[in-house]
């Protein structure tokens, strides 16, 4: 019972508060709202907490909903890192619209689907099977669905359906292989290396080779992965930033973790190892890392580039986990925590400077490190670490990702891949350097702007504060990795 | 019970008396006197089914007691009274129905003749019902013959004289090669009693002698009552006797005067030639390709036709080849269906006139459809009639048409390769059917601000009557169809 | 309880229901109560009957030889008859407030009634023969009702109904005349009644039969090259549309071929053949293709028609699979797809009612105007897209599972079917709610000050099918139970 409550009530209690927050139509007081908002995302936050210090590592069972699948809710480590990541960026981006959100129309529903998205990724962090982390994936879809339409321009509704499209061809790919992992799994609960039936699967192996790659496949449609990364830079673009940082920060992170528990708590490295289904993965994973970061550095609106960007740093996550070897899972997770944590300050700090400045494109932004100094701090300091100097989050991630690879001994890629990162990290370099160096060093240009130019435009504290802590939680995470190293160590052993 | 056996004999004396007297009477009294003779074959076709029935064998009459070769026989059996009985019912209806359409459309002077023709096609009918004298049954027919000319033409305009005269081209083409026949069959036999006939068929067989002659006359006959009744390609008389004289004769002409010919068609059949030679012979083939095309174009014509007379014409076509389809089966329970079509056709088609005569009479005597708009709502008794008459035709359960398509499909699907021919012909042809048949019945029930619409029409007492026993006679014969079927069973178990 | 029971509430709906234009109601309330009160006595009786389930069966009239009209009440027929009888007073209450407006509004609702009566009859046939005779019956006593508007368009809709349904009759009967003469019965009996060598003319011409019957009956459910009629019979009044062309009439046409699969033929003697491909690629094609039209579709009430067209083949591709599992996942979405669609049919209908608007581009920020109907509405669409909790996703999960528990080739192409379905369902079903919700920025809500939310007859139904969708989602373990029971011939 104690663990039920403890599971359920971060889960149930934003869900709750949001869906109260929506019907309160009379509610008109911006105040109230946010200190409601505000209050919502707190609590929640110490339930998270709660889970993450307190839960024990077992079923909780809530009701069965056919005869072979419970609804049910394990908090595991790997969960609670996941826990962890949301909670921290989800919480920093809701204070930070407080600010943003200011000039926007409905800030009701927005923040009220901001609170039942919370509560939604509390359960797909802690679901316990694939039918409940597949419900829950698709509550997410559905809940941030408001979010990315929030200005419901004609582009914006657009992108909307195309995001709600994609995610849903991706997880019904998923769906697919759930009902023969019913037929040829002991169990759909996860287990730290797979559940799997051998006497089963026997003469069967290749067909299910496919399902596991389509589940991949489904799954790898929120993490952007080429082929069906399309929805991700026409949908990060037309949100609003807290909700893009919310995005590329969490939502899509939601594939990677579907992908993690798919591979490794119910097929099981072993059964992949090796396959052409692993090549695969290997190759897609690779053509968008590099394919993403082509693209962002070719892209001139900021918010565009910044998804592109997405679309290549969430392909590093899942090449380490294609690698399927413990040092760049490792890695893979590292840079799961790292790249939430640094994009969702690229964006937000995009978000900064939009709502302040009302620029859009890069080439529009020289000298805005002097009109907004920290903000541009943060992007620089976030943009480092994205390209993975030490001693940012990012070089480790990165150092965990090319070490694995050369453990892995897998034919081309061991020595293919480092490369690929590297230039990668070289683009990403010159996407998002140009920012830095052109809002602190804008050159000629200065004298020939109007009068306002040198104009402070610095955002209000609301705004500054969760952009300080993010990025210096990212850097945070990169000095000192052990203490999260040690806490994913024995998860790791455990799964392969 | 030996008064009994004298009724087929008294009610065709009856019959041939009445002619003569009514040729002397005044309209009015000639209609009373047919009536009360109708009445009486009722009754005497009622007694001596009776007598049949309960004997369980059929009896042979010999006229003046001479007996063969001078003298002149007739045989009944359960069928043979079953269907005079069945006759003068339908005789009745039709009469009754079209009442007072034949006051208005034959000039005064002229009605005793009408009776006079009617009394001499009844005796015509129940002669080629009883009689076992091939040349008796000759005489007959070509008294039939000329008493429906009289019927048809009596309406005098510009389109019965046509259609008389088709009908008397194609009638005397059947009558000759009828005669054709029976010459040859004398020729080689000696005898023009049936059961002499046959005794002398069946030693021809054995022997093996005179088999192309036997063939040439069964080719003949066949050929000739098929001209007659209206077979598929020889029907070119059929859809403007029917469609332009008065009501009561094509009803008459349609229910009764084809199945006279195709009732004795059945007798030489078994009387005749006998049924195993038959089976054996290559003609039976050739009848079910035409009966077979008949259920087809038959329908394919109806559903082109744009007057409502001619189209219910046309589909007798189909109906006449459905008749035909059972006989080419070759097999006792396909003749069995074939019978009860027989029955039901009689039913429906003449219910379907007299509906449709009822249902042009609120629409301005006009028989186009677009006229016939709503004609349901002004006529509610015709409406009702017509409805059910078409649901019949389309086979629906309850009504007697279902009966006769779920006995041929019964008949056929013993059948090796004319099964699937049949079926799917059969459930062709049903859709046709339903086709041209739900297409009226839509149209008379779309409401229209006709200009008909505020005509004055009479509440028809003697009309509603007679449509409500014609549903109550078609409903009979599709609910209570055992017994029916019984004895249709046994009838042609005692031609036998 | 009797079984002369059995009768008494196919003929109860149609002779009252026959009194209806007779009678001289002075208002029209009171014509309300005397209708909803038929439905819902017979519906109670239903239910009664339900749980003291009569053993025997009920003859009552034969035609010739064997062949008889006999009603008996198997498991098949409790869960038919139980879903229709839960259904239809809530529906008539629905269309008491809809039918407000319309003309001829008692010779509607005497067919309308007449119907339940019928659709009953057929769930509660004993034998093909009857079930045939009540399938004929279905299509005359719901003509009229296509026919009601009396437009031109309902005119030629209610003809193409007609020339369909008669005509997919037409070829069902050849599949019924093989039973009756071949068959060791014409009843219906778990397991079927004929079997491999049953026909002396060979096993491969009983196979063309069935293919010919199970079109034949098809044609209600609306397979593919038969669908045409159902888009067009939208014509008719919404309450005929959902519940008729949603649940009663097609669903008829399942019930039909699921007799036809299992208790006629024989899937023992199916599975396998190139008969079972050959419908099981027809069902596949039309899952497909009723939703590639739904999406082109811009009629409101025509693209839930598709919708329909698509789903009645989710069901019967569950009793192609011919395993008994596979009628699980076939019964499973017999009745969620029935409350599901009856649901959105009748929100689609709640928009026609309060303003006149049919096209899916006119519903612009309706979702503000109409929360009610509109929230419903979004619940419905997540249901039938299958999302987990709601009633569509248990359907879809056990006809998937048991097409991979069949190891048939085809059906792990018929588990793509559904699921490429089901992504086609979230567009046109999304598209739907996204204009709904979020209109355009700087959409005018004066524009549709007009728009209001119906009052409690139609919100009422609704809400319990609202309830129902969830409650299924949630915990579906006794129906499902049912379910099995019946798949495996226990009940």
């Amino acid at each position: 019972m104690r663990e039920t409550i403890i599971a359920l009530l971060p889960i149930l209690l934003p869900v709750f508060m949001g869906t109260i927050l929506l019907f309160l139509k009379r509610l008109k007081e911006r105040k109230v709202i946010l200190f409601y908002t505000g209050t919502g995302l707190l609590l929640t936050g110490v339930l998270a907490w709660n889970v993450i210090l307190n839960a024990k590592d077992q079923q909780v069972t809530l009701f069965w909903l056919t005869e072979q699948i419970p609804v049910m809710l394990k908090p595991d480590v790997l969960g609670k890192v996941f826990l962890m990541v949301v909670t921290v960026v989800w919480i920093c981006t809701g204070f930070f619209s407080f600010s943003y959100m200011k000039h926007e129309k409905n800030e009701r529903r927005y923040y009220g689907f901001f609170l039942i998205t919370f509560g939604i990724l509390m359960g797909l962090g802690q679901s316990g099977n694939l039918v409940t982390m597949y419900a829950f994936f698709e509550f997410m879809t559905l809940a941030a669905f408001p979010l990315v339409i929030h200005n419901q321009s004609r582009e914006a509704v657009m992108a909307g359906l195309k995001y709600l499209i994609y995610s849903f061809f991706g997880a019904y790919m998923a769906l697919f292989g759930l009902f023969f992992l019913c037929r040829y799994a002991d169990t759909i609960t996860f287990t730290p290396g797979g559940t799997l039936n051998a006497e089963l699967i026997a003469d069967h192996g290749q067909m299910l080779l496919i399902i596991a790659g389509l589940m991949i496949l489904g799954f790898s449609v929120k993490a952007g992965m080429f082929p069906l990364h399309a929805w991700l830079p026409a949908a990060h673009p037309v949100a609003p930033a807290p909700a893009s940082a919310a995005l590329s920060g969490i939502i899509v992170k939601g594939g990677v973790f579907a992908i993690l528990r798919v591979i490794f708590y119910l097929f099981g490295a072993d059964f992949l190892r090796g396959t052409w289904v692993q090549t695969v993965f290997l190759v897609l994973s690779l053509l968008t890392v590099f394919m993403g970061s082509m693209l962002a550095f070719g892209e001139d609106i900021l918010k565009k580039r910044l998804a592109y960007s997405t679309v290549s740093q969430l392909s590093y996550i899942l090449f380490g986990i294609a690698l399927l070897e413990p040092t760049a899972v490792c890695g893979s997770l590292l840079h799961l925590m790292g790249h939430a944590l640094i994009k969702s300050t690229l964006f937000l700090c995009a978000g900064a400077v939009i709502c302040r400045s009302g620029f859009t494109r890069v080439s529009e932004l020289r000298g805005i490190g002097k009109r907004m100094p920290v903000t541009i701090w943060c992007f620089t300091i976030a943009s480092l670490g994205l390209i993975g100097i030490p001693p940012t989050s990012g070089f480790i991630s990165k150092w965990y990702l090319a070490t694995g690879a050369l453990d892995s001994g897998i034919a081309v890629f061991q020595y293919a891949g480092p490369v690929i990162l590297i230039i990668s990290a070289l683009l990403t370099a010159g996407y998002l350097l140009p920012v830095t160096l052109k809002g602190f060093f804008p050159g000629e240009l200065q004298q020939e702007a109007g009068h306002d130019t040198w104009k402070k435009c610095e955002g209000d504290r609301l705004m500054l504060i969760p952009l300080v802590i993010l990025t210096a939680l990212s850097v945070l995470l990169g000095m000192f990795p052990n203490s999260m190293l040690n806490y994913i160590d024995g998860m790791l052993s455990g799964i392969m | 019970m030996e008064m009994l056996r004298n009724f087929p004999c008294f009610s065709l004396i009856l019959s041939m008396g009445a002619a003569i007297v009514s040729s002397g009477l005044s309209g009015k009294l000639a209609r009373r006197l047919n009536t009360v003779l109708l009445m009486i074959i009722t009754l005497l076709s009622a007694g001596t089914l009776y007598l049949t029935f309960t004997t369980d064998t059929f009896y042979v009459y010999k006229m003046g007691r001479f007996s063969a070769p001078w003298g002149n026989e007739i045989r009944f059996g359960n069928l043979e009274a079953f269907m005079a009985l069945f006759f003068c019912i339908v005789m009745l209806l039709s009469i009754w129905g079209g009442k007072k359409h034949l006051k208005k459309e034959i000039s005064d002077f002229k009605e005793n003749l009408y009776y006079v023709l009617l009394n001499l096609l009844l005796s015509s009918l129940l002669a080629l019902i009883y009689t076992n004298d091939l040349f008796t049954a000759y005489v007959f027919v070509e008294i039939n013959t000329i008493a429906a000319c009289g019927l048809i033409m009596i309406r005098e305009n510009g389109h019965t004289l046509e259609a008389a005269t088709r009908y008397m081209l194609m009638s005397l083409i059947g009558s000759g090669l009828l005669l054709f026949g029976l010459c040859i069959l004398y020729d080689i036999t000696g005898h023009l009693l049936m059961s002499n006939i046959k005794e002398q068929v069946s030693i021809l067989t054995e022997t093996g002698e005179y088999q192309l002659p036997l063939t040439v006359a069964i080719l003949f006959i066949g050929v000739g009552l098929a001209v007659k009744s209206a077979l598929f390609p020889f029907h070119a008389w059929l859809p403007d006797a029917y469609g332009y004289s008065t009501v009561s004769s094509a009803a008459i002409l349609s229910s009764l005067v084809s199945k006279g010919y195709i009732f004795l068609l059945i007798k030489v059949f078994y009387r005749v030639i006998g049924f195993e030679v038959i089976r054996q012979s290559e003609f039976i083939n050739v009848l079910f390709i035409f009966g077979l095309t008949g259920m087809i174009f038959g329908s394919l014509s109806a559903i082109q036709e744009n007057d409502i007379r001619r189209m219910i014409a046309f589909s007798s076509v189909a109906q006449i080849g459905y008749i035909y389809m059972g006989f080419g089966l070759g097999t006792e329970i396909g003749m069995v269906a074939s019978v009860y079509h027989i029955l039901s056709h009689a039913a429906t088609k003449s219910m379907l006139f007299i509906a449709a005569v009822g249902l042009t009479d609120v629409s301005g005597q006009s028989k186009k459809f677009i006229d016939l708009t709503g004609a349901g709502y002004r006529n509610v008794a015709a409406g009702l009639t017509f409805t059910v008459g078409s649901l019949s035709m389309v086979g629906v359960p309850l009504f007697s048409g279902f009966i006769s398509k779920i006995l041929f499909a019964q008949a056929c699907v013993g059948h090796a390769y004319k099964m699937l021919p049949t079926l799917i012909c059969l459930a062709i042809s049903t859709i046709l059917n339903a086709i041209y048949f739900m297409k009226t019945v839509v149209r008379i029930y779309t409401p229209v601000k006709s200009e008909y619409a505020s005509l004055p029409w009479k509440k028809d007492i003697g009309y509603g009557v007679v449509c409500i026993l014609f549903i109550v006679m078609n409903v009979l014969l599709g609910m209570n169809s055992e017994p029916i079927v019984e004895l249709i069973r046994s009838g042609i178990q005692m031609f036998g | 309880m009797s079984e002369v029971m059995l009768f008494i509430i196919v003929l109860i709906p149609v002779l009252w229901s026959i009194l209806i234009p007779m009678l001289p109601f002075k208002k029209r309330g009171h014509m309300m109560i005397f209708i909803e009160a038929i439905v819902l006595i017979n519906s109670i009786l239903v239910w009664l009957l339900l749980w003291n389930r009569p053993e025997g069966t009920f003859t009552l009239l034969r035609f010739t030889g064997h062949l008889s009209v006999t009603f008996r009440l198997d498991g098949m027929a409790c869960v038919f008859a139980g879903l229709v009888s839960v259904l239809w007073p809530l529906a008539t209450l629905y269309s008491f407030e809809y039918m407000k407006h319309e003309d001829h509004e008692k010779v509607f609702f005497m067919f309308y009634t007449m119907t339940y009566g019928v659709t009953l009859g057929i769930a509660m046939s004993g034998n093909i023969l009857t079930m045939y005779f009540f399938y004929e019956l279905l299509t005359l006593v719901t003509t009229p009702l296509v026919l009601h508007t009396l437009t031109r368009e309902a005119i030629l809709a209610s003809r193409t109904y007609l020339y369909y349904s008669l005509g997919g009759a037409a070829f069902a009967f050849i599949g019924m005349i093989f039973v009756v003469v071949y068959g060791n019965s014409i009843d219906f009996i778990y397991g079927g009644v004929l079997h491999a060598g049953s026909y002396p003319g060979g096993d491969q011409v009983l196979l063309l039969i069935y293919v010919l019957a199970f079109m034949g009956f098809g044609v209600k459910a609306a397979i593919c090259p038969f669908n045409s009629w159902l888009p067009k019979a939208g014509v008719a009044p919404t309450p005929v549309t959902a519940l008729l062309h949603a649940v009663a009439v097609v669903k008829s046409g399942a019930f039909a071929i699921i007799r036809l699969t299992y208790y006629s033929f024989g899937v023992d003697f199916l599975r396998g053949t190139w008969a079972q491909y050959v419908v099981m690629g027809i069902t596949m094609f039309t899952i497909i293709y009723g939703c590639s039209m739904a999406v082109k579709e811009r009629h409101l009430k025509r693209r839930l028609a598709y919708s329909t067209i698509s789903n009645l083949s989710y069901i019967l591709f569950g009793v192609t699979i011919m395993t008994p599992l596979g009628l699980v996942g076939a019964l499973a979405h017999l009745t969620a797809h029935a409350i599901m669609k009856i649901c959105s049919f009748f929100c689609a209908g709640a928009v026609i009612y309060k303003t006149g608007r049919n096209y899916i581009y006119e519903l612009d920020g309706f979702g503000r105007r109409m929360p009610k109907i509109f929230g419903i509405f979004t619940i419905s669409a997540f249901a039938l897209m299958g999302v987990p909790g709601l009633a569509g996703f248990i359907s879809k999960y056990y006809l998937a599972s048991a097409a991979v528990e069949s190891g048939n080739a085809l059906a792990y192409f018929g588990v793509g079917a559904i699921l490429i379905s089901a992504i086609l369902t979230a567009i046109y079903m999304q598209t739907i709610v996204v204009r709904a919700f979020f209109p355009q920025a700087g959409f005018d809500y004066h524009t549709i000050d007009d728009v209001r939310d119906p009052n409690w007859m139609m919100v009422l139904p609704l809400t319990l099918f609202c309830i129902g969708m969830l409650a299924y989602g949630v915990y579906s373990k006794p129906l499902i139970d049912l379910f099995t029971k019946i798949a495996y011939g226990a009940f």
